[in-house]
C-alpha cells in the first residue's frame, strides 16, 4: 500500500505545505521551512521537490489570480492530497519504528 | 548600500535574470516563480547577487532534462582539453591571437559601456534623472529653484552648475572643473564622504562662517597628496578663498560624466542669488513615479516658469528628462564619430584574429585528416565529428576570452594614461575599467568568435572521410586556408591605409605654419587676484613684473597677453550699437607684442603706451576682420562695439591691422580676430608673460619663476614653450593616430602570422616536389624564388581585394582627416607597399627551409 516513498526533502516539503494550510504557495513555504530547518533553500530547489510531489499524486496545485502587489504575478499555491497525507504518516511509522528502542551515545533522554 | 532597508516600490530587482527566468522557465510557471523571487526580494531588502543565484537556480532546474539530449558532450570537453595541451604550442599561438583582438574590444565595449550604461556611484542609481533642456541649455534660472523644489512631486531635484574654474593650492594653480550645487545635493543622491561632510543647508546662507567647498578623491590623492589633515585647509578660486570641509568619495566623480569633476561649493557662494544664473537639475525619482510622470508634472511646471520669465531666450528650448546613466546625449553625440572609428577598427582586428584561429584550425584538420576518418568508420557520426571540433573552438576561445579581459584592462589602462590632462577633456573621465557588462559582452564575442571560427575546420572534419583516408583532401584545404589569409591581407589593408591616412593628416597639420614666431619663447601663465576691487592695482603688478622679466640676463623680450595659442577669449562685438553682438574671438596684450610675436601691424598703427583720457578704446583687428566686417571700406578708423547682450557696451575705434595668424588650433580657417591693448582693458587678472630668451628657453624658466613667486600676489599655472604649446594642440589627431597605428600594427602582425602559416605549410606539403626539383637541378634561388612568389601571389591579390574595400571603409575617417583628402595616393601606395615588405618576411623563413631541402631525404621520406 505505501505505493510512493518520499525522502527527507520532500518530507519537509510536504510538512511545511500543511503547515501552513490555504497560505501555502511559494514565498511562504520557502520561508517556513529555512525558519524551522534552519536550512537554506533556493527557490529552483523547492519548486522541482514541488513539481515532483505533483506528479507523484501527492500535492496539487492551482494558479491564483495575479494580484497588483507582486507586479501582476499570480500565484502557484499547493495543497496536499490525501496520498500525501498518506506517504506523510507512513514515513513517519517507518522512522517512528526504526528509532523505537534506539538510543544514541552521550544523547539524554528526553 | 545592499542592506539599507527600502520601500517595496523602491526597489528593484534585476531585469536581465528576471526576463531570463521568464524565458527559459515559460508558461504559468514563470509567472509564479518570478512572482515568489519579486515577494521574496522586496521582503529582504534587495540583493541582486541573491536574486541571481535564485534565478539561476531556477533555470538549472527547468534545463536539466535537457542535459541529456547531449550525451557526451562533456567528452567532447574533456577530448579537446586533452588534445590543447598535447599541443601547448598550437593552443597558446590561438588563444594570443584572440586575446590580442578581444582585448581590443573588450576596452571598446568597456567606452560604450561608460558611455550609455554605467550608472552613478551611489545608491538605487537606477531612479536618478537629469533634467536639463535640448541643446544644451539649462533647466531653470536658480532663484526659482526653491519654488521648483517645493512644488515637485514626482522626483526629489537638486540643483548643480559646472563651470570651469581655477584652484590655487600654496600658489600653484590647477584649471579645474567645478560644479555649483544646492545644498541637499548630498542628500539627493545619498552621498557619503571620505572625509569630512557634505554641505548644509547653513552653508549656503550668505551670512555663514565663510565659503566651503568639498574636493574631489582625485584632487586630493593628486594634489594633496591625500593628507588625511586637509579639513580645514583653505584653497583660492578666481574669485575668493575656500574652506574644504569634506573629501568626496572615490569613484564619485560628479553627475556630468565623463567630465571628472574636482570640487564642489555651495549655491550662493559664488553669485548672488538674484542673478538669474541658470542651473540644471539632477533628481532621484520618488516611489511609484516614472520618468513619464515626472516629465508630465515638469512640463506643467516649466510652462508656470516660463510664464513667470517671459521672452528668457534660455528657457525656449523643450525640457528632456533622461536616466543618470552613462552621457548626456549631447555628450554622446559628440563622441559618436570616435566610437564608429573604433568600432570599425576593433571589428577588423577581431575577424582577422578570427580568420586566423579558423586557419590554425584548418591546418590543424589537414594534420588529423587521418585520425578522424579512423573515427569516423569506428562508428562516429559526423554530427559527433562537428560537436568535437566545436568544442576545441569553444574551449580555445574560453581561453582567448580570459587572457582578453586582462588584455583589455591593460589596454584601458594603456589608453587613459596616454591621454593628455586637459581640463575639460571629455576623453579623461571615460572609465575604461572592467565590470561584469564587460566582461558578459567579452564573453559572448568569444562565444560568437569560436563558433565563426570553428565552423570552417568543423565542417573539414565532419566531411565524409574516405577521401580522408586516402589522403586527397589536402588540396581543396590549402586553397580554403590561402583563400582566408587574402581576405586577412585585404582586411588589415583597410587598416594599413587608414592609418597612412592620419600619419598623412598629422604631417600636413604640423607643417602648417602658425603665422607667429614660436622659436626661443617661453611663457608663464599668470593670475593675480584683485585686492579691494581696484583694476589699476593689477595692470601696475603685471607692468612691474614685465620690468623685472626684462632684467634679466638671457631675455631679449617680454610681453604679456591675456591669451597664450591654443586658447583664445571670447567676447562680442559689433560694428555699430544697433547691430546685435556676435561672439568674437579675441585677445588682451601689451603695446608690444605684435614685435615680440612677429605678428606685423600691416596697417595703421599698434598701441600706444599711453591713450588720452576719455578717448576711445583703439582696436586692432586682423585681415579677415577688417576684410569680413567692412568690405570695400576702409577699416581703419571704424567703430565697434564691444560688449555682450545685457552688458554695458563701450565704443572703441579701430587703429590698425595685424597679420591673420592661427589663434585656437593649426587647422583652423582665417577668422576674424582683434585685440585690445592691455593699457586700456585690465582683464580679469589672468596674463601671460611671454619672453624671448637667448639659447634653451627652458634653461631660463628658472629664474623667471623664482622671481614670480617671490611675490605672493601671482598664482603660477603653466610654464611651456610655444613650440610645445602648438604641438600640445595636437594631441587629438596624435591620440587617434597613434591609436589607429597600434591596432594597425596588431592587424598586420595578426595577418602576417596567418600568411606565414600558410606559406610554411605549402613548403612542408610540397617537400616531395622540392626534393625533385632540387634532384634535376633546380637553383636555391629558384626554389627561394618559388616559395616567395607563393606568399607574394596571395598578398598579390589580397591587395588588389582590399583596395575597394579601403575605399569604401576611409570614407568614415573623413571628419578626421583636417582637409586631407581620404583617397591619397600616398597613403594608399605607403599601405600597398608596406604589405608586399611584410609578406617577404613572412615568407622568407619558410623559403629559406625549402632550400635546405635535401633532395635524397625527401625523396626517400615519401
Amino acid at each position: 500500500m505505501p505505493s510512493a516513498y518520499i525522502g527527507e526533502f520532500e518530507q519537509i516539503v510536504l510538512l511545511a505545505v500543511l503547515r501552513l494550510g490555504d497560505q501555502a504557495y511559494g514565498v511562504p513555504t520557502r520561508a517556513e521551512i529555512e525558519k524551522r530547518t534552519g536550512r537554506r533553500v533556493t527557490v529552483g530547489a523547492l519548486y522541482a521537490t514541488l513539481d515532483r510531489l505533483e506528479s507523484k499524486g501527492l500535492v496539487h496545485s492551482w494558479f491564483a489570480d495575479p494580484t497588483p502587489q507582486r507586479g501582476g504575478r499570480s500565484k502557484r499555491y499547493f495543497k496536499l492530497l490525501p496520498e500525501g497525507v498518506e506517504a506523510l504518516s507512513v514515513s513517519k511509522t517507518m522512522l517512528d519504528r526504526m528509532w523505537r528502542g534506539v538510543r544514541l551515545k552521550g544523547a539524554s533522554d528526553a | 548600500m545592499r542592506d539599507r532597508p527600502k520601500t517595496a516600490g523602491e526597489s528593484a530587482c534585476p531585469t536581465i535574470a528576471e526576463a531570463m527566468l521568464r524565458w527559459l522557465v515559460g508558461g504559468r510557471d514563470a509567472d509564479a516563480v518570478s512572482g515568489d523571487l519579486r515577494e521574496a526580494f522586496a521582503a529582504r531588502g534587495g540583493g541582486r547577487l541573491w536574486y541571481w543565484g535564485q534565478a539561476l537556480s531556477c533555470i538549472a532546474v527547468r534545463l536539466s532534462p535537457y542535459r541529456r539530449m547531449l550525451p557526451g558532450l562533456g567528452k567532447d570537453f574533456q577530448y579537446a582539453l586533452r588534445t590543447l595541451r598535447r599541443n601547448p604550442g598550437y593552443a597558446l599561438t590561438a588563444m594570443l591571437c584572440l586575446a590580442l583582438a578581444m582585448g581590443v574590444n573588450t576596452t571598446l565595449f568597456s567606452f560604450l559601456d561608460s558611455m550609455y550604461f554605467r550608472k552613478l556611484p551611489v545608491p538605487d542609481a537606477g531612479r536618478m534623472v537629469l533634467i536639463h533642456r535640448e541643446g544644451d541649455d539649462k533647466f531653470c534660472a536658480w532663484r526659482d529653484f526653491g519654488s521648483v523644489r517645493d512644488s515637485v512631486r514626482s522626483l526629489e531635484p537638486a540643483a548643480q552648475t559646472t563651470f570651469f574654474d581655477s584652484l590655487d593650492i600654496d600658489q600653484i594653480g590647477q584649471y579645474a572643473t567645478v560644479v555649483m550645487v544646492s545644498s541637499n545635493y548630498a542628500k539627493v543622491l545619498r552621498l557619503g564622504a571620505s572625509l569630512g561632510r557634505w554641505f548644509t543647508p547653513a552653508d549656503a546662507l550668505s551670512g555663514a562662517a565663510g565659503p566651503v567647498v568639498v574636493i574631489g578623491d582625485r584632487l586630493w590623492k593628486t594634489r594633496l597628496h591625500g593628507d588625511p589633515a586637509v579639513l580645514g585647509k583653505q584653497i583660492g578660486t578666481l574669485h575668493r578663498t575656500f574652506t574644504i570641509i569634506g573629501v568626496a568619495p572615490p569613484g564619485f566623480r560628479g553627475t556630468s560624466p565623463p567630465l571628472p569633476v574636482d570640487a564642489w561649493v555651495p549655491a550662493n557662494d559664488i553669485r548672488s542669488a538674484a542673478s538669474g544664473f541658470m542651473v540644471d537639475l539632477i533628481g532621484r525619482l520618488s516611489a511609484g513615479s516614472s520618468i513619464d510622470t515626472a516629465m508630465a508634472e515638469m512640463r506643467v511646471l516649466d510652462a508656470r516658469l516660463r510664464a513667470a520669465n517671459p521672452g528668457n531666450p534660455r528657457m525656449q528650448e523643450p525640457i528632456r528628462i533622461e536616466p543618470a546613466s552613462g552621457f548626456r546625449t549631447d555628450t554622446r553625440e559628440r563622441l559618436l564619430s570616435t566610437l564608429w572609428l573604433m568600432s570599425a577598427v576593433s571589428g577588423i582586428v577581431l575577424l582577422i584574429a578570427c580568420v586566423n584561429v579558423a586557419n590554425l584550425l584548418l591546418s590543424r584538420a589537414a594534420v588529423r585528416r587521418h585520425e578522424m576518418a579512423v573515427r569516423q568508420s569506428l562508428g562516429a557520426s559526423r554530427a559527433r565529428l562537428f560537436r568535437a571540433t566545436l568544442a576545441e573552438g569553444l574551449v580555445l576561445a574560453a581561453g582567448g576570452t580570459a587572457l582578453g579581459i586582462i588584455a583589455g584592462y591593460w589596454t584601458g589602462r594603456a589608453i587613459e594614461w596616454a591621454i593628455p590632462f586637459l581640463p575639460a577633456t571629455y576623453y579623461r573621465g571615460i572609465g575604461l575599467g572592467v565590470d561584469w557588462r564587460v566582461a558578459l559582452f567579452a564573453g559572448g564575442v568569444g562565444f560568437a568568435s569560436a563558433i565563426l571560427f570553428s565552423l570552417p575546420p568543423a565542417f573539414a572534419n565532419s566531411r565524409n572521410l574516405h577521401a580522408g583516408l586516402r589522403g586527397g583532401d589536402g588540396v581543396r584545404l590549402s586553397r580554403q586556408r590561402e583563400f582566408y589569409s587574402l581576405a586577412q591581407v585585404a582586411l588589415s589593408l583597410t587598416l594599413l591605409v587608414s592609418t597612412g591616412l592620419m600619419l598623412r593628416a598629422l604631417q600636413r597639420v604640423q607643417n602648417i605654419d602658425p603665422k607667429f614666431a614660436t622659436d626661443h619663447r617661453l611663457y608663464v601663465e599668470l593670475f593675480a587676484a584683485q585686492k579691494g576691487g581696484k583694476p589699476e592695482a593689477v595692470t601696475q603688478l603685471f607692468t612691474g613684473l614685465l620690468d623685472q622679466a626684462r632684467a634679466l640676463p638671457g631675455v631679449l623680450e617680454a610681453t604679456l597677453a591675456w591669451e597664450v595659442f591654443p586658447g583664445t577669449g571670447s567676447t562680442c562685438a559689433s560694428p555699430s550699437p544697433q547691430e546685435p553682438p556676435r561672439q568674437m574671438r579675441s585677445n588682451t596684450v601689451e603695446p608690444n607684442y605684435f614685435e615680440t610675436m612677429r605678428v606685423p601691424v600691416v596697417k595703421g598703427r599698434g598701441f600706444g603706451m599711453k591713450s588720452a583720457p576719455g578717448s576711445p578704446a583703439d582696436v586692432v583687428v586682423n585681415e579677415t576682420m577688417a576684410r569680413t566686417w567692412w568690405p570695400g571700406e576702409e577699416a581703419i578708423g571704424q567703430r565697434v562695439w564691444l560688449g555682450c547682450e545685457g552688458e554695458k557696451r563701450e565704443m572703441a575705434q579701430v587703429v590698425g591691422i595685424a597679420r591673420d595668424s592661427k589663434y585656437e588650433s593649426l587647422s583652423e580657417d582665417a577668422k576674424p580676430f582683434f585685440y585690445l591693448s592691455r593699457r586700456q582693458a585690465a582683464g580679469n587678472g589672468y596674463f601671460s608673460l611671454i619672453v624671448r630668451t637667448a639659447g634653451d628657453p627652458y634653461g631660463w624658466a628658472k629664474p623667471l619663476l623664482s622671481q614670480v613667486r617671490g611675490n605672493p600676489d601671482f598664482t603660477v599655472y603653466e610654464v611651456k614653450t610655444l613650440e610645445d604649446a602648438v604641438a600640445a594642440s595636437l594631441w587629438g589627431i596624435k591620440w587617434r593616430a597613434g591609436l589607429l597605428a597600434s591596432l594597425g600594427l596588431l592587424a598586420i602582425v595578426l595577418a602576417a602570422m596567418g600568411l606565414y602559416g600558410v606559406v610554411a605549410y605549402a613548403v612542408s606539403q610540397r617537400t616531395r616536389e622540392i626534393g625533385v626539383r632540387m634532384a634535376l637541378g633546380a637553383a636555391p634561388g629558384d626554389v627561394q624564388w618559388m616559395v616567395l612568389a607563393h606568399g607574394l601571389r596571395i598578398t598579390g591579390l589580397g591587395i588588389l581585394g582590399g583596395l575597394p574595400l579601403s575605399v569604401a571603409a576611409v570614407k568614415l575617417l573623413r571628419g578626421f582627416l583636417y582637409g586631407l583628402s581620404p583617397f591619397d595616393p600616398v597613403a594608399f601606395a605607403a599601405a600597398g607597399v608596406a604589405w608586399l615588405m611584410v609578406a617577404m618576411l613572412a615568407s622568407w623563413y619558410p623559403a629559406r627551409r625549402a632550400t635546405r631541402v635535401d633532395p635524397l631525404t625527401a625523396l626517400k621520406y615519401e
